[in-house]
């Protein structure tokens, strides 16, 4: 009968963990903020969402296309009262869930007289972009994004130029010179 | 003293007119028999209409506020769902346009 039950119990958990794995563990954060944003969106829901976007709306239909196929999104801002509230050191046990080899970082911008960075993690699986991690911090704020899923990055990219902020040129791609 | 006559003679026509409406009249020969030939067959008088509503009209309409409420309700959480969509999608633009900006900036 014990027996049953543990089996059981390992069932549930093992059924649970895909669906947590996603999450980072931001709790260090949450107890120092003096405000939080907390915005955790599971696959079903952005399915859901997604019948609501409209398709003719160029800021929707672009959301659209990108949230197909996502297994979460799961974003948090901490807003914090003062300079200081927040350490290095927490930021380092957010960067210690990215580990590698799933999680790479591909950009990390560091602004020593604002006193603000951001990087961006991609986590690959099976050569493919899985999702993608954004981490920025300013000295009274810091984000933490999380895209879980298969992630087109040229339409993420692509999100600038929407909600308002400006578009930004892209570098393009240079061509291989041919040699007669 | 005109009117006063004139009031009189209005009475007492008005008065004559409700005499005539109302004297006795002794009815038809035939209606004695005729009432009771009426009482032995027992004629009923005629049914009402009434117009009685259907059982199953009630549940219907109970049935359709319930649906409608529950795609009110169904719409409502849906454009809250899209909602935190679009604000994830905002916050994450913005930060990964502050980034790219960075980047542009930096470039030689």
């Amino acid at each position: 009968m014990k027996t049953g039950a543990r089996c059981l119990l390992v069932c549930i958990l093992a059924a649970a963990l895909p669906a947590q794995q996603f999450k980072f563990n931001l709790e260090h954060l949450e107890s120092k903020a003096a405000d939080m944003v907390d915005i955790s969106l599971n696959a079903s829901t952005l399915q859901f969402a997604a019948k609501f976007l409209d398709a003719k709306d160029p800021e929707e239909a672009q959301v659209k296309k990108l949230i197909a196929g996502l297994e979460g999104i799961y974003v948090k801002t901490f807003s914090f009262k003062s300079e200081g509230s927040w350490s290095p050191a927490d930021l380092e046990r957010v960067r210690a869930q990215l580990r590698a080899p799933e999680w790479s970082r591909i950009v990390g911008v560091k602004s020593a007289e604002d006193g603000e960075s951001a990087e961006v993690y991609v986590r690959n699986v099976d050569k493919k972009v899985n999702g993608v991690a954004i981490l920025a911090s300013g000295p009274k704020e810091l984000t933490v994004v999380n895209i879980a899923g298969p992630v087109d990055l040229d339409s993420l990219a692509g999100m600038s130029g929407h909600f308002g902020l400006p578009k930004l040129e892209t570098v393009p791609p240079v061509k291989p010179k041919k040699f007669d | 003293m005109d009117w006063l006559e004139k009031d009189r003679f209005e009475k007492d026509w008005l008065e004559e007119e409700l005499k005539q409406a109302l004297e006795r009249k002794n009815p038809s020969p035939g209606f004695a028999s005729c009432v009771a030939a009426a009482a032995a067959r027992g004629a009923a008088p005629p049914p009402r209409r009434v117009f009685l509503l259907p059982r199953w009209l009630p549940v219907a309409a109970a049935v359709l506020v319930i649906l409608g409420g529950g795609a009110a309700y169904r719409q409502h959480q849906g454009m809250v769902a899209k909602e935190r969509v679009m604000l994830a999608m905002r916050i994450t633009a913005g930060q990964l346009n502050h980034i790219q900006t960075h980047v542009k900036e930096s470039r030689p």
